[in-house]
């Protein structure tokens, strides 16, 4: 990019200002993706809604409605807060810390701080450290990358079910090493997390004898093997119900059930009848997916995408709402039959003339 | 803080109370987990009537006439936002001297629920004001969805169990719709956990729904812009999740040009009356059975003093946008896809579990149907072979809040509590974090 010679130097300083902040312009805000504002992009990129059918005059008239549908009252009312009866008040608001005071004060609405925030995610990507600067709170976290590419990389492989003894040796090392992490991690916290660790820390040499009977080696990794067994199994041969207490042991996210299985049926494995459980997810997995950090609010959306597309939109009559058959060929707006386009000419011509 | 210094020295004591709150954008749930198991339900707004008086919180009781009712809310798209209309709700209600559910602070819990995926800065604001405004002594901020986890769900699915079945909590696994007043959001939850990569929201929620059927009722009947209250309180009366949508829209059809389907003139079991109020004799709307020829009556100047509304297609038209939010042209999935979507960014493994276990909870569970139709929604989505039961509990809209209350007298709440003492020597990004990464997964706190 040829700036006629003036290098941008990334400051590591950023005023920052309530309301606005300055951001790197590196693309479509992922605000305004949600309801396109310029029709040619909204075009390009569209889901369901047939681009002869959304004129752009239709599509501002979509975006205000929703805007409308969206506030919270009709007009804007500017309610005050109440004095109170007693004189309370002028004595508590002294007493306030910047923190509150600041928060107090503050007029911003969702839309404001979701911008904010916008702001700081696309300055983080460019400017780490000035984001860092900008927000303890977030710089504290390692992760600099948006959280999008967390959400879209594919979660780790499900390990192959090993043999017996090699997935219980795993299986123990995980939770020693899960234990010694515990430990560690509260080390490092407070004297209330210390107190904690004195009550969990026994646990582990308490909980062998508690769940292991005399039959201990069969104890092996149920979570993966049990229910795949169930699957892998041919419809013609048997698997051998397995006892109860070769379930794994507590300490694995969802305990294999625990009781004995309904009696047996006989036709449970007639090939017709039988059901293929899908094989049920590792431990590790399960343990990936809890630990996984909170997505933004904008990642949450639920999304319009082909699945969504592949029913064209229903449009409805403006005026009774029964299905919209015929179209204004004025303004281009759905109605069902001649009665109600005739009240919906009245309307079309007071707001576009003849 | 001399408070807290002074407890620094005698080594922190469990406070003796814990306040639960589940801070709606519409109305609180509020109560004391250790001495009741139904919370107070206070209305989370700051109103003005016409007569420009203003109540704030419960104060709303004492109005009569909602005629022309405008509201300040300090909570928008279920986050709290403004704090300065939310102080002033929860120091009356919780603080004050005449406060009806006074408590102390400094020796007090607070459990706070809240929406999950809220902006970083407003959740820091949350624990700065609960610490250093209000100074409780013990403060948990979570996900609301996953405190339903703490609720009995197999007794909301009426699971055949033995009697003496011990009750574990939090719920193994369980896929939980929040259908609010400001969004409708889709988590699966697993042993309390929710899974946060699979947090889905559609942006339709009741205050969408109630605004939509005041446009339909403005261009179609009266000007009822100024009265959301009363249009809220029609549609939570009249208002159906439709099972047969088509049918139902060709049962309103008045038809062609002067032709009038009898279905139509009959009502069709559809179409209902809605007495509105008119604030000196009548405070709230009535439904009543269609009477053809009433409203035509009143319309007419009759000697009737009521003003009737006939409802037809808005009493399902209005629902249905859960379904299908692109009628109004928002390009979002409706329910049974949003549940789709978060499902497949999990194990299939999963799936059996999560479809079976399908909780709705909040106000617009409420509405007739609506378990049923989702039920058929997701039935026709997913593999044949798939149970999918979806219940709600006897109260969906206390619901999360009996959970966090249960979460409350759990363990796990004082694992997961942050003290003042911490908040002040460790700062607020700590206390973020320490909320964000919830229980985690050590393998000997799962037992």
């Amino acid at each position: 990019m040829n700036n006629f010679g003036v290098i941008e130097l990334a400051g590591g300083k950023t005023t920052r200002a309530p309301g606005w902040a300055y951001v790197p312009d590196v693309g479509p805000s992922p605000a305004q993706a949600l309801q396109p504002t310029n029709r040619k992009r909204a075009a390009r990129n569209q889901g369901g809604l047939n681009a002869s059918d959304l004129s752009a005059r239709q599509d501002a008239k979509i975006r205000k409605d929703l805007e409308a549908l969206d506030r919270d009252t009709n007009k804007d009312v500017n309610i005050p807060i109440p004095p109170k009866a007693g004189g309370s008040r002028a004595q508590a608001s002294n007493k306030h810390t910047p923190n509150v005071r600041k928060i107090l004060q503050s007029q911003k609405t969702f839309a404001n701080h979701l911008d904010d925030y916008q702001a700081l995610l696309a300055l983080a990507e460019t400017n780490p450290a000035a984001a860092a600067a900008l927000n303890p709170a977030n710089a504290a976290q390692p992760k600099t990358a948006p959280p999008s590419t967390a959400r879209n990389s594919p979660a780790p492989p499900p390990p192959e079910p090993k043999s017996a003894a090699a997935s219980k040796r795993s299986a123990a090392a995980a939770k020693r090493a899960a234990a010694r992490e515990a430990k560690e991690a509260e080390e490092a916290a407070a004297a209330k997390a210390k107190a904690e660790a004195k009550t969990q820390a026994p646990e582990p040499k308490v909980e062998p004898p508690a769940t292991g009977t005399e039959d201990d080696v069969e104890m092996t990794d149920a979570p993966v093997d049990a229910p795949a067994e169930a699957t892998q199994a041919e419809p013609g041969a048997v698997p051998p119900a397995p006892p109860p207490q070769s379930y794994p042991p507590d300490g694995t996210i969802l305990p294999a059930y625990k009781k004995a299985p309904p009696p047996a049926h006989p036709a449970d494995h007639d090939p017709l009848l039988v059901s293929r459980v899908p094989p049920f997810p590792s431990d590790e997995e399960l343990r990936v997916l809890m630990t996984a950090p909170p997505l933004s609010y904008l990642e949450a959306r639920g999304t319009w995408g082909e699945e969504e597309a592949r029913y064209p939109a229903r449009v409805f009559c403006e005026v009774c709402g029964y299905w919209g058959r015929v179209r204004c060929m004025k303004c281009g707006a759905r109605v069902c039959a001649l009665d109600c386009l005739e009240t919906h000419r009245e309307e079309c011509v007071t707001r576009y003339g003849l | 803080m001399a408070g807290g210094k002074k407890s620094r020295q005698s080594g922190p004591a469990p406070p003796s109370r814990t306040l639960v709150i589940d801070n709606g954008a519409n109305t609180i749930k509020a109560g004391f987990a250790s001495e009741t198991n139904e919370p107070r339900i206070i209305p989370n707004c700051i109103a003005r009537d016409r007569h420009r008086k203003t109540f704030v919180g419960s104060e709303l009781d004492k109005c009569k006439d909602f005629g022309e009712i405008a509201f300040r809310r300090p909570v928008e798209k279920g986050y709290i936002v403004n704090w300065e209309a939310q102080k002033e709700i929860w120091d009356r209600e919780f603080f004050d001297d005449k406060a009806p559910q006074k408590c102390d602070p400094s020796d007090t819990r607070l459990v706070l629920a809240e929406h999950s995926n809220s902006l970083p800065a407003l959740q820091s604001h949350c624990d700065q004001m609960v610490f250093e405004e209000f100074g409780f002594t013990s403060y948990y901020r979570g996900p609301g969805p996953a405190f339903n986890a703490y609720n009995d769900v197999q007794a909301i699915f009426k699971t055949h169990r033995a009697d003496d079945a011990i009750v574990e909590y939090p719920a193994e696994v369980m896929l939980l719709v929040d259908s609010g007043y400001s969004h409708t959001t889709v988590t699966p939850i697993l042993q309390g956990r929710p899974l946060h990569q699979a947090v889905r929201r559609l942006d339709v929620g009741g205050k969408l729904m109630t605004n939509y059927l005041t446009r339909l009722l403005s261009v179609r009947h009266f000007d009822m812009r100024n009265d959301t209250y009363v249009v809220n309180e029609m549609k939570e009366t009249a208002c159906y999740v439709s099972m047969d949508f088509k049918g139902d829209l060709e049962k309103t059809w008045k038809g062609t040009r002067g032709e009038r389907k009898p279905e139509y003139l009959s009502g069709a079991g559809i179409a209902k009356d809605y007495v509105l109020p008119d604030s000196h004799t009548r405070f709230h709307g009535e439904v009543r059975e269609y009477e053809p020829g009433v409203s035509a009556k009143a319309r007419k100047g009759g000697p009737s003093t009521e003003d009737i509304l006939t409802l037809r297609n808005e009493r399902f038209v209005v629902p249905e946008l859960l379904f299908h939010p692109s009628d109004i042209g928002m390009r979002q999935p409706g329910l049974g896809d949003l549940v789709m979507q978060s499902l497949s960014v999990l194990p299939i493994g999963l799936w059996p579990g999560l479809l079976a276990n399908i909780v709705v909870v909040g106000g617009n569970a409420l509405f007739d149907n609506f378990i049923l139709r989702l039920q058929t929604e997701v039935l026709e989505r997913v593999p044949d072979a798939c149970i999918v039961r979806v219940a709600r509990p006897d109260n969906p809209i206390v619901s999360t809040w009996t959970g966090a209350a249960n979460f409350a007298r759990h363990e796990h709440a004082e694992r997961l509590a942050v003290t003042k003492q911490e908040y002040e020597e460790y700062g607020s990004a700590w206390v973020a974090r320490k909320f964000a990464t919830g229980l985690g997964v050590n393998g000997d706190a799962m037992g």
